[in-house]
């Protein structure tokens, strides 16, 4: 009888909704990107006070990853080394743009609509290096393991489905955007986009290993599809862009993918695949990580409630139906 | 192999010698803020919500950098010194970072209420609670952290002897996870960061309002600055004796746990009872030569302890010497900065108006850079005492450090950034605190989002 792995269930449990927030904040770069104006009033409002909290959950991941898997540490930095510097740079240009963004007052060279634009680029860039970084780690394209752990960016290029893996993603980012936003002049673009998306990813799954392309990708497939689908149907529309509906959403979508790194991540490394349990921490610190993480995890919680509280009570009430007028009374003929 | 694990030290040296001065900023501001909020719900004094609304906005961008400059040295830990982070990761040292994302998200949360939200909430004591988590979560992520730099400078909670033994098998065994939030030295290194580095943010502080005040023209203006001036001053006054008391009590931890260091940082040649106080000189042989030799007085500030020499230990365990040097600098240096605290608050109590004399104000200016050379200068006394060991006695950089080379490019990226960054965010700091006319600022609520661009 096979036991459940809690440690990596939490783990990635963890990272799903680090990773639901920053897509939300990726597809919101995109839009800065390629219609600023037309779109800032709906992606600005969410992403400013949100970021902050996304960089949070995303260093609560790496430290929750570094807790329960220590002995991939030094495979991952000297794997890696390059790439998550990269991405360093990325976090610098990202924060530092969105804050002077946030309270620049200035409108010559360095203005607003620059500085989030920049926020916009740094972000879509940290979207491809995590994806370069997501698709080695399921796929192990480019990937040696072993004594001396190495990652060729060249191999990683010409494996057969990692520039697919790529783009899949985008479509789908660029395709569920207009849903998490409302953007109601791309409504008709979201299904297709959506869906070629999700084919393109089976595809690149496919072309890793065939064994990648399992029963269980139905399940992501599907919500997927399903979110843009709700979105297309104006009845359902409401729903599906309700920002804690589609986060939650999300973070099912990307928690029912963790079969692509479970039993098993690295898939055709050489040398590999790698076996998660085995490079799972045990001893007292897994007490410890389970005490702890219950604990976290209601801190967490309650401080999520409050700021949703916050934001309920500035959100503004929307006008509701106007009142009846009362009847007027008959004129009383004399 | 040898540069690239210099290269390492170098760039992580550097980013936290960066990130340490941001967030000392920050904790200041958080601190600054919440006295201030304080102060405008008990007194309704429009001066003291003007200024709230004025810090909110570079306390926004201190926390923007100081949380990016954090993810980097968080993630540089792992990529850098992943056999250091092996080694923290099999032991409870990871339940103090752990714990510390927790610290990270009370400050993260109540932060994003308070400035985009904070004018949905009317009362003005409710404000101020706000800000209340806002620096007991930055505070405490500073704890945390020294927790883990003590836990570095006296290793515990697992089998240290078997690990060293082990040899490149780095085998951790006998861990206790709770261990290493307490080990001998936490209580000394938490007691002296909870006091100097919130004092270097508010000296800061206190040298900018003191240089804004003479440069004012109006009276609104004038008054602004000295609300914010009289409260940087109170507290750095608290902190500055606090401080003090810390570091004197940290260095009696220091000559039992880590006695090379002690005598490194002392320069003592040999060990003894009743040793001189040796300002600058430099060790020849088995003896001091050169400096200021005062006889007697580390003995007696060490209450005639039995005190540790450099030659109790082989010369090539030694950390490089310059540590006596920088720490000479930081001790002069926070003398300095103690004497000229007590001088310009005791003007103040007397009656004097030290704010109105520009040479006060330059000399509170220069004195708030001075705080941050002697924080930078005690970190790195730290840090460099405790070479070539990253885990005392345990672990040396060169066994921890990333030996891939592929490093080296976006490394040198992030220096230069850096470089850029820092006084780009200090200058920006200046503009956005001074973006709006006064009577703008006098205006309204004092939380609240409205200043932010969307």
């Amino acid at each position: 009888m096979s036991t459940i792995n809690w440690l990596f269930e939490i783990n990635f449990a963890i990272f799903s909704v680090f990773l639901v927030l920053f897509v939300t904040e990726l597809m919101g770069g995109v839009l800065l990107l390629v219609a600023y104006d037309a779109t800032k009033s709906k992606v600005l409002p969410y992403i400013v006070p949100i970021w902050e909290v996304t960089g949070t959950f995303a260093a609560f991941w790496v430290v929750t990853a570094d807790f329960a898997y220590p002995q991939m540490l030094w495979p991952v930095a000297t794997m890696l080394a390059a790439p998550i510097l990269v991405f360093l740079i990325l976090i610098i240009a990202r924060n530092s743009s969105i804050t002077f963004a946030e309270l620049i007052f200035r409108r010559g060279r360095l203005n607003e609509r620059r500085l989030y634009r920049l926020y916009g680029l740094a972000t879509v860039g940290i979207g491809l290096v995590v994806l370069i970084i997501l698709s080695a780690i399921v796929s192990g394209a480019g990937v040696t393991l072993g004594a001396n752990p190495t990652f060729s960016p060249w191999g990683w290029v010409t494996s057969g489905g990692s520039l697919l893996y790529v783009v899949g993603v985008l479509f789908i980012a660029v395709g569920l955007a207009p849903v998490f936003y409302n953007i109601e002049p791309l409504r008709r673009l979201s299904v297709p986009l959506t869906t070629l998306g999700v084919v393109i990813e089976a595809g690149a799954l496919y072309l890793y290993s065939s064994s990648l392309l399992t029963g269980y990708f139905l399940v992501p497939a599907v919500l997927t599809v399903a979110a843009a689908l709700l979105y297309a149907v104006r009845s359902t529309a409401p729903i599906a862009s309700q920002k804690v509906v589609f986060a939650t959403l999300g973070a099912i979508i990307i928690f029912a993918q963790s079969y692509l790194v479970y039993p098993t991540a690295f898939a055709t490394a050489a040398h590999g695949p790698l076996s998660v349990d085995a490079v799972t921490t045990s001893g007292p610190m897994v007490g410890a990580f389970y005490v702890l993480s219950a604990v976290g995890l209601v801190v967490v919680g309650l401080l999520m409630v409050l700021y949703m509280l916050a934001v309920r009570r500035a959100t503004p009430v929307p006008p509701g139906p106007p009142a009846p007028v009362p009847p007027v009374p008959a004129a009383h003929s004399p | 192999m040898t540069s690239i694990v210099d290269f390492d030290r170098f760039l992580f040296a550097f980013t936290i010698g960066s990130h340490i001065l941001i967030v000392s900023l920050s904790i200041g501001m958080a601190l600054m803020i919440c006295i201030s909020e304080f102060l405008f719900a008990r007194s309704k004094d429009k001066y003291y919500g003007a200024l709230v609304r004025r810090l909110i906005r570079p306390f926004v961008v201190s926390f923007g950098i100081g949380t990016a400059s954090g993810i980097v040295m968080a993630v540089e830990l792992v990529n850098l010194f992943p056999r250091f982070m092996t080694l923290v990761s099999q032991t409870g040292v990871i339940a103090i970072f752990y714990t510390e994302i927790f610290a990270f998200f009370v400050e993260t949360v109540f932060l994003v209420v308070y400035v985009y939200y904070g004018s949905t909430f009317k009362g003005r004591y409710t404000r101020w609670a706000l800000t209340v988590p806002i620096v007991v979560g930055t505070l405490l992520s500073a704890v945390l952290i020294v927790m883990v730099n003590a836990w570095m400078n006296t290793p515990n909670g697992f089998d240290i002897g078997s690990y060293v033994a082990s040899g490149t098998n780095y085998t951790v065994t006998g861990v206790d996870p709770w261990a290493p939030f307490l080990t001998v030295s936490t209580g000394y290194e938490v007691f002296h960061v909870l006091t100097s580095v919130p004092l270097t943010g508010v000296m800061i502080l206190g040298g900018f309002f003191a240089y804004r005040y003479t440069r004012s023209t109006t009276a609104e203006e004038k008054t602004l600055f000295l609300q914010g001036l009289r409260i940087a001053v109170a507290v750095s006054f608290v902190l500055v004796v606090l401080a003090i008391l810390a570091g004197v009590v940290e260095i009696d931890d220091l000559y039992r746990y880590q006695p090379l260091k002690y005598a490194a940082i002392e320069l003592n040649a040999q060990p003894g009872t009743n040793l001189p106080m040796t300002i600058f000189g430099t060790v020849s042989g088995t003896s001091v030569v050169g400096g200021i030799q005062i006889p007697g007085l580390q003995g007696w500030l060490e209450h005639g302890a039995n005190l540790p020499g450099l030659s109790q230990y082989p010369q090539s365990a030694w950390p490089p010497l310059i540590i006596h040097e920088t720490f000479d600098v930081m001790i002069l240096g926070a003398v300095v900065l103690g004497l000229f605290v007590l001088f310009y608050a005791g003007l103040w109590v007397l009656k004097r108006r030290p704010f109105e004399r520009p040479i006060l104000a330059y000399a509170f200016l220069a004195a708030s850079a001075l705080t941050a050379v002697v924080m930078e200068l005690g970190w790195a006394t730290d840090e460099i005492g405790r070479q070539p060991w990253i885990v005392y006695n345990t672990l040396t950089v060169a066994n921890a450090a990333n030996p891939n080379s592929d490093l080296v490019g976006p490394g040198i990226v992030i220096i230069i950034l850096y470089i850029a960054l820092i006084p780009f965010t200090l200058w920006f700091m200046d503009r956005v605190f001074r973006g709006k006319p006064i009577a703008v600022d006098l205006e309204g609520p004092a939380a609240g989002g409205h200043d932010v661009n969307y």
